[in-house]
């Protein structure tokens, strides 16, 4: 291990290729400003974490490909809007996506509409392509080592990935949520929303709804990007590591569309994905979500354990 | 390797833990439970006592009755019926058949509120003093009765409303049930158990034949207020229950009066119907267009009571020549030839869901057994299929 090399000073994923640009200096910045002012350890592990986090988050975010990811997922529901703003013909009730018909009648069910297409593929695509690239990427870029020679470690280093997973979570479904909000409101009239239950509510009620069910799928996804988190950790090749997540996610699906298999349906994580839909009954059923929130927790520690395991005692070569 | 050992062994113990607490939490809702001794008369007793005004809970169905998946819409082809009266009955039965969720509300006998919860999707059924509404949010629509004057109004306008299956509430359930009680039936308490929450006695209702399919109907009471709570039928050699409509929370305070109210969302296409004239179907009822019902006695049977049912579901119209053999947990009903026309036995539906037997074709299920003959007859019976083709043959 080269010696000389001062470890804060080394912005491991700048080195990335794609993500050379000026401005990078500043996350470096951030970091060693952070560092040498605390005193006592217990301090310096905390700021150091930090620093970390915010080095990931300027990472993940300035990279080229999370950009595209996320105007992708913001394509969704532009796309739904236009066509129905451009079909002549009225959408028949129970034809298509739930809640096209909708559209017509109030904009801000394009984000509904756009959720629900996004939740069975585009959505864990991107989680996986994320979850799938925390270790195993800078493994295949050889920045690993460089990483784990700061005083930081591979446990806070596992935490600090994963964050940055489930903050691309919440970041990939607030896209949907607001775009689908923005291209509705712009199309189509907007006013009180008609939820399940034939009740209506006031916009401002709406739009909370609307956080709310980005919380719920943000929460959904956690339980993916943990299985993601894990399978990186076995790998050094990012894409296998992404496919294998998105693979695992298409699968847990089909499971679940087999109704002989109705007792493992409760256990997989895909199960609730779609239950999003008890937040908009009037009174909100808060079951699913409490289930759902379980569900995914229970996911987290397994998975996050095992990626503990197998990253504490995996040998870094790269 | 001492080291890998020390990383791995909390790294095993993390799902161990959370596995062990998945499968042991929901086993502890089901913990023993002990409360004083009751006769089965004094549960009996408590159901009838029971005087349960305002709830909202949850309840949970559960069917396992071995039937062929049926799409769920669109069943209408091919049948002389009309498309609506046939798209309902085909709901009915998807309501009987599958698995749902719903939340129920009630205050009082005039406010009730159903939603059954699909994915993606809820069926609404609300009812106060004046007005009954039916919402479906997949395509939305809604229905709208205009009940008559609740000052005026007699009891079977009442009866013929809360019978549609949407609202079959454990409490209806199990009247039914008991309705069916007499020798044919050993009645017993079981095990004191844990339902929604609540402590409960369990009935047990064991049909003392070895001719029908029905093993045991099981009904969980409320040992504090006597509502039914849980409603169980297992089939005969099976240890999962057939069917089962269960409260999985429940309060007993007075729901949101809001819950009560309903006013069709913009864009909503309404239908207006009228109610059939109450009056007109009691007198109907009591005409003995049946045989097997005197006039106004309560239904001895099980398939007394579930044709009773059967003739309240089909919106009040009598089928005259409807004739039960046998008794108790063994009868068979037959419906007339011409009941069921050419063109429907010819369907390719029928002929997914049915297999052919002799003199016909045979709908089985857990419980129940069904034969439609190739004259247009129908056997049906909580017996199994032999019965009904000796039957069949006979008539």
């Amino acid at each position: 291990m080269p010696s000389d090399i001062q470890p804060s000073d080394i912005q491991p994923s700048d080195i990335q290729p794609s993500d050379i640009q000026p401005s990078d200096t500043r996350s470096s910045d951030t970091r060693s400003g952070n560092t040498p002012g605390a005193g006592p350890i217990e301090s310096v592990g905390r700021a150091s974490g930090w620093a970390l986090m915010v080095s990931e988050l300027t990472v993940l975010f300035r990279r080229r490909r999370t950009w595209a990811m996320l105007l992708a997922l913001a394509a969704v529901p532009v796309l739904i809007a236009v066509a129905v703003r451009l079909t002549s013909s009225p959408v028949a009730p129970g034809r298509g996506p739930p809640f096209l018909d909708r559209v017509t009648q109030n904009g801000l069910f394009v984000a509904i509409t756009a959720m629900v297409v996004c939740i069975p593929l585009f959505l864990p695509l991107t989680i996986g392509v994320v979850a799938g690239d925390t270790i195993a990427g800078e493994a295949g870029l050889g920045t690993l080592r460089y990483l784990l020679v700061a005083p930081a470690g591979r446990v806070r280093l596992l935490v600090v990935k994963y964050a940055g997973a489930a903050v691309f979570c919440l970041a990939a479904t607030l896209t949907i949520v607001v775009s689908g909000a923005a291209i509705g409101a712009a199309l189509f009239p907007v006013g009180p929303v008609t939820l399940l239950s034939g009740d209506t509510i006031g916009v401002g009620e709406s739009v909370l709804r609307s956080l709310l069910i980005a919380g719920y799928v943000t929460v959904s996804m956690l339980g993916l990007s943990a299985i993601g988190l894990f399978i990186s950790t076995l790998t050094d090749v990012p894409v296998g590591a992404m496919a294998a997540t998105i693979v695992v996610s298409v699968v847990s699906q089909v499971l679940d569309a087999l109704p002989q298999l109705d007792w493992l349906h409760p256990w997989l994580f895909s199960h609730y994905w779609l239950d999003f839909a008890d937040l908009l009954r009037q009174p909100i059923e808060w079951s699913s979500f409490g289930t759902n929130a379980l569900l995914q927790g229970g996911y987290l520690l397994v998975f996050g354990a095992l990626a503990y395991g197998r990253f504490v005692t995996k040998d870094i070569l790269s | 390797m001492g080291r890998n050992l020390r990383t791995w062994l909390p790294v095993a113990v993390v799902p161990a833990v959370v596995i062990i607490g998945a499968l042991t939490v929901p086993l502890q809702a089901g913990a023993a439970v002990d409360l004083p001794d009751k006769t089965p008369a004094q549960v009996l007793a408590m159901i009838g006592d029971s005087s349960v005004q305002a709830l909202s809970g949850t309840i949970e169905q559960t069917s396992e009755l071995g039937l062929p998946e049926l799409p769920s819409a669109g069943t209408g082809s091919g049948s002389n019926a009309g498309t609506g009266a046939s798209a309902s009955a085909s709901s009915a039965l998807e309501l009987l058949t599958g698995s749902h969720t719903a939340r129920i509300y009630v205050d009082g006998p005039d406010n009730l509120r159903v939603q059954i919860m699909d994915r993606l999707a809820e069926r609404d059924l609300v009812r106060n003093a004046t007005d009954l509404w039916m919402y479906n949010s997949k395509d939305n629509t809604a229905l709208h009765v205009a009940l008559p004057d609740p000052v005026g109004m007699t009891g079977p306008s009442t009866d013929s409303a809360q019978q549609t299956p949407a609202q079959q509430t454990p409490a209806q359930l199990a009247e039914r049930m008991l309705a069916a009680i007499d020798p044919s039936t050993a009645v017993s308490v079981g095990k004191d158990t844990r339902v929604a929450g609540r402590t409960a006695y369990e009935l047990r209702l064991t049909p003392r034949t070895d001719e029908t399919l029905v093993g045991e109907v099981s009904i969980a009471v409320d040992s504090e207020t006597g509502m039914p709570l849980r409603v169980e039928v297992l089939a005969r050699g099976q240890s999962a229950p057939a069917f089962s409509l269960a409260y999985s929370t429940l309060s007993l305070t007075a729901p949101d009066a809001d819950r009560f109210e309903f006013t069709p969302p913009a864009g909503a296409s309404v239908e207006e119907k009228a109610l059939p004239d109450a009056s007109a179907l009691h007198e109907k009822m009591s005409d003995a267009a049946m045989p097997g019902i005197e006039d106004g006695k309560m239904p001895t049977t099980k398939a007394e009571a579930k044709a009773l049912a059967e003739q309240f579901k089909s919106g009040g119209g009598m089928l005259p020549g409807v004739s039960v053999a046998g008794t108790g947990w063994a009868s068979v009903v037959e419906l007339p030839a011409g009941t069921v026309s050419a063109d429907v036995l010819a369907d390719p539906m029928l002929a997914q869901v049915t297999e052919s037997v002799d003199g016909g074709r045979l709908l089985s299920s857990a419980l129940i057994n069904v034969l439609v003959t190739d004259d247009g007859r129908v056997f049906a019976g909580s017996v199994p299929s032999a019965r009904l083709q000796a039957a069949a043959v006979g008539g």
